[in-house]
């Protein structure tokens, strides 16, 4: 028998141990593999209405009237003048502490030694709050780093839509946030009646439950940044291009499609769009919560991408791609689109509504030139509009559960005063900085903030955003107020239902990644990476990952709201 | 046979042979001896307990159902079902295959063209032509990804340079920084651009240990460039050529990051999604939490591991010293 050879390739003895681990944890598999199941994760539903330990309710009188009155919140009322502002807050409470709050910021951060700051600490009362601003373009993302590992100071704000790079929100928030609830509960007029009057509907949106099946752990975690309504987010349209090109104003998908059709010029690097894609569900009647909305004809839960009007949306989106109406470097997701509507390049921009009055300021200040307006509701195929309208709060502050009870006081000592509505000299302070280098009082008696005040006070979230004030109003250049109070009043009878009012959902999170992927593809067919005839199969593939599961969830949740 | 025979007397004075027993010294006695080099050691040892031994331990999170917000010990132990939900999710065999592909690619294009690099900077003679050329194909490893695939935007994307030129001329808009068929090739550009230089260092400190009288010696024998270089060069740097082939293979699942995650959104997440970025976007950024991207991690070290021993396994059986010297 041949000697087996040291040089050979595999030894024998190495092959049994090999074969012997295979063998021991093929068999240990199954027997590890099912020890649990995975339970985090499963998505949290939480109601926000009906709970009786929020603040109770108390009027605060506004010291003046609004001079256009609305429907709030989804219509809000509107100062054309700017009254003479009183002050809110006649005793003011002696704060020594000082914090640490982080915030998002978009741009450059303000400079912190401005006398803005210094300003506003000796009119809250001493207090300092130090504000520490990430980037708002990855906030979220990063966000969720911060709070696991305690590296967010003293507080932190988050908006609503930031809330989904949380794996597990709920879980969050009630073990690393200090429950306010002790602290809020029942009558807080007396220290706090600017946050006794906040809209009990926005306190109700700041409570999450330590066990989301038990209500008796509800709980308030955070102070809600401003509740409104109304439409948030738009089309703006330069309305001076379209004039000059002789293309009147879309009433319909179809006219918007062959203005832009007018418009474009690839060659000559003109564009009708810089980006379309997260706003135009509601042009095809596609709403609801994360997709998914009740069919009363069906009696059952149907997501968008199950509805023919999603695949009309992205052949809407393949057009604008595949006859150059869109600009071409769109799927990098880097264009400055407001810098190239500016500039004439692209003729409508997706884009938050706030930008239609600042587009209006820097005209006023000669700093660019033309005109934008918002495109009215649109609907495809002669369907009626649909606009995506929700009372809601913007987001929350939350503080840190490390605090002490006295620390926590304090900060809503500064939160009360931050409350303060417009027309009073609080609102001034924090919203326009102080007279003279942060604003000036214009020839139209509206305050008009300086280079320093732009760049300190108007751009970044700061202490704006800190509390909810106690009504949220239409206000600045009388003109500009006049437009949007007269846009929204045009838009009401299109507003779209929530099925899931009352109800704040977070979504299991194998769906929540399904959906990410989801988005993706949808990314893809738009872009030319994939083909429309994909659509089927893209869906088949989202219900078996996932959204089957997310599917009984919210019926489940809807249930839940409107009964069986 | 005869015998030789010690014709001196036996010293007598000289005592009976003792075994010489070696004392065993005591760890005292030891530290006392070593504490300088045990001193050098003790930064890289905290470096390595704090930011590698610690975090690996931290691997077990993988078989448990996680939750940051509960004490460790009341998370509960689900065996392998973070790895089964991520062999069973239909976006992880796509990114595991990408990733091969990067890597073979990386391995196959990118390897060869840093000793080919090597070789020709070797062949230089001149030092001012030798200093521009070394400049010009390393400086690129500075650059960070963002200003990588910044540039080749400017230069080749649809609305770059190029493409305008192009336009300019009566042609079609360029399409190759948002278009999934050539991001491939696109990839390899990148690369080249950018590492190429590196990884000609390494084979370049390789070369300069090459004995000069060797060449010389042939020279005089009559061979010629080529046969220099087959016969003596590559000789010469292939330990070098095998240890970095070994440790590349091991980190063959690892093909980068930022460079896919950058250009994710232009050219689509099918064509660009590697490992790396599918556990970012599903776990770090995603919904999937900590202990699903810990199994995507933890899948991505075992095999790293696995090919890295087989690497070696294979180096010493053809001789080569590998990553250790087999005793």
């Amino acid at each position: 028998m041949a000697t087996p050879s040291d040089r050979a390739p595999f030894k024998r003895r190495s092959l049994f141990k090999a074969a012997g681990l295979g063998a021991a944890g093929t068999a240990g598999l199954p027997i590890v593999a099912a020890c649990s199941d995975i339970e985090s994760g499963s998505g949290s539903t939480q109601t926000t209405e009906g709970f009786d330990f929020l603040p109770t309710y108390k009027e605060w009188p506004l010291p003046v009237e609004p001079d256009l009155v609305g429907e709030p919140p989804n219509h809000p009322s509107a100062f054309t003048s700017y009254p003479e502002p009183v002050q809110a807050i006649t005793d003011l409470p002696s704060g020594s502490g000082s914090y640490e709050l982080t915030v998002p910021c978009w741009g450059p951060a303000p400079a912190k030694d401005d006398p803005y700051f210094a300003a506003v600490y000796e009119a809250w009362g001493g207090t300092k709050l130090e504000l520490r601003q990430g980037d708002g373009m990855t906030y979220g993302d990063t966000a969720v780093q911060w709070v696991k590992a305690d590296e967010y100071g003293d507080g932190i704000q988050l908006f609503s839509y930031m809330t989904g790079s949380f794996s597990n929100f709920q879980e969050t928030v009630v073990n690393k946030f200090y429950d306010l609830t002790d602290i809020l509960r029942g009558d807080i007029a007396e220290r706090w009646p600017l946050l006794a009057a906040i809209p009990s509907a926005a306190w109700g949106q700041a409570v999450w439950s330590v066990d989301p099946e038990d209500p008796d752990t509800a709980g308030i975690y955070a102070i809600p940044m401003n509740y409104s309504g109304g439409q948030g987010n738009g089309i703006l349209a330069r309305v001076d291009l379209m004039d000059a090109a002789g293309i009147a104003m879309p009433t319909t998908v179809e006219e918007l499609l062959d203005a832009a059709r007018a418009w474009s010029d690839d060659a000559n690097g003109k564009w009708a769009f810089a980006q379309l894609d997260w706003f135009i569900g509601q042009w095809f009647g596609l709403g609801g919560t994360d997709g998914w909305n009740w069919d009363p004809e069906q009696q059952k839960m149907v997501n968008n991408i199950e509805r023919p009007e999603f695949t009309e949306m992205l052949t809407f989106r393949r057009t604008l791609w595949d006859e150059q109406l869109i600009h071409p470097d769109v799927p990098t997701g880097t264009l400055d689109a407001a810098a190239l509507q500016e500039a004439g390049q692209v003729l409508f921009t997706q884009d938050n509504l706030v930008r239609w009055n600042d587009f209006n300021l820097k005209v006023k200040r000669g700093e660019i030139e033309g005109e934008v307006a918002p495109l009215p509701p649109l609907a495809a195929n002669g369907r009626t509009p649909t606009v995506a309208m929700g009372a809601g709060i913007g987001g929350w502050t939350f503080l840190n559960k490390d605090l002490s009870r006295e620390q926590v006081e304090e900060i809503l000592d500064i939160a009360n005063w931050a409350a303060a509505p417009y027309g009073t000299t609080e609102y001034q302070l924090l919203q326009y900085g102080v007279e003279g280098e942060h604003f000036e009082i214009g020839a139209d008696g509206t305050p008009v903030f300086t280079p320093l005040g732009s760049e300190i006070v108007q751009g970044p979230v700061h202490y704006k955003a800190l509390c909810c004030q106690v009504e949220t109003f239409l206000t600045g250049d009388p003109d500009m107020v006049a437009k949007r109070f007269e846009y929204d009043a045009s838009i009401q009878d299109y507003a779209m239902e929530n099925p899931f009012e009352g109800v704040r959902i977070e979504a299991p999170a194998e769906a929540k990644a399904a959906g990410s992927t989801l988005w993706d593809q949808q990314q893809d067919i738009a872009f030319g990476r994939a083909e429309l005839s994909s659509i089927p199969e893209m869906v088949e593939t989202f219900m078996a990952n996932g959204g089957e599961d997310a599917r009984q969830y919210y019926t489940d949740a809807y249930k839940a709201v409107h009964g069986e | 046979m005869a015998t030789l025979q010690s014709t001196a007397p036996p010293d007598a004075d000289r005592s009976p042979a003792r075994p010489v027993v070696r004392r065993k010294r005591t760890v005292l006695q030891r530290l006392r001896h070593d504490w300088p080099l045990l001193l050098l050691a003790l930064p890289v040892v905290a470096h390595l307990s704090v930011f590698h031994y610690w975090p690996t331990a931290w691997n077990i999170i993988a078989f448990l159902d996680y939750s940051p917000y509960r004490p460790f010990w009341e998370n509960p132990f689900v065996g392998f079902a973070w790895f089964e939900r991520l062999f069973n999710d239909p976006y992880f065999t796509p990114a595991l295959l990408n990733t091969l592909k990067f890597a073979a690619l990386n391995l196959l294009c990118m390897f060869p063209l840093s000793i080919a690099l090597a070789l020709a900077m070797n062949s230089i003679i001149s030092v001012r032509v030798r200093s521009a050329f070394q400049s010009i194909v390393y400086l690129p490893h500075f650059f960070s990804w963002v200003l990588v695939v910044t540039v080749f935007v400017q230069v080749l994307g649809a609305d770059g340079l190029v493409s305008n030129w192009i336009m300019d001329g009566g042609g079609e808009r360029l399409d190759i920084t948002s278009n999934p068929e050539t991001f491939t090739f696109l990839v390899w550009m990148q690369w080249a651009w950018k590492d190429a230089g590196w990884g000609m260092i390494i084979f370049l400190a390789a070369l300069s240990s090459i004995n000069p009288s060797l060449y010389e010696a042939a020279a005089s024998d009559g061979a010629n460039r080529w046969r220099r270089m087959w016969h003596i060069t590559l000789p010469g740097i292939r330990p070098v050529i095998i240890l970095l082939l070994i440790l590349q293979i091991g980190g063959i699942l690892s093909v980068g990051f930022e460079q896919y995650q950058l250009q994710r959104q232009a050219v689509g997440y099918q064509a660009t999604e590697v490992l790396d970025t599918y556990v970012y976007y599903q776990s770090i950024v995603g919904s999937q939490g900590e202990s699903f991207g810990t199994a995507a991690g933890l899948f991505k070290g075992v095999i790293g591991l696995i090919l890295i021993l087989i690497a070696n396994n294979i180096a010493h059986r053809l001789g080569e010293q590998g990553i250790y010297q087999k005793s």
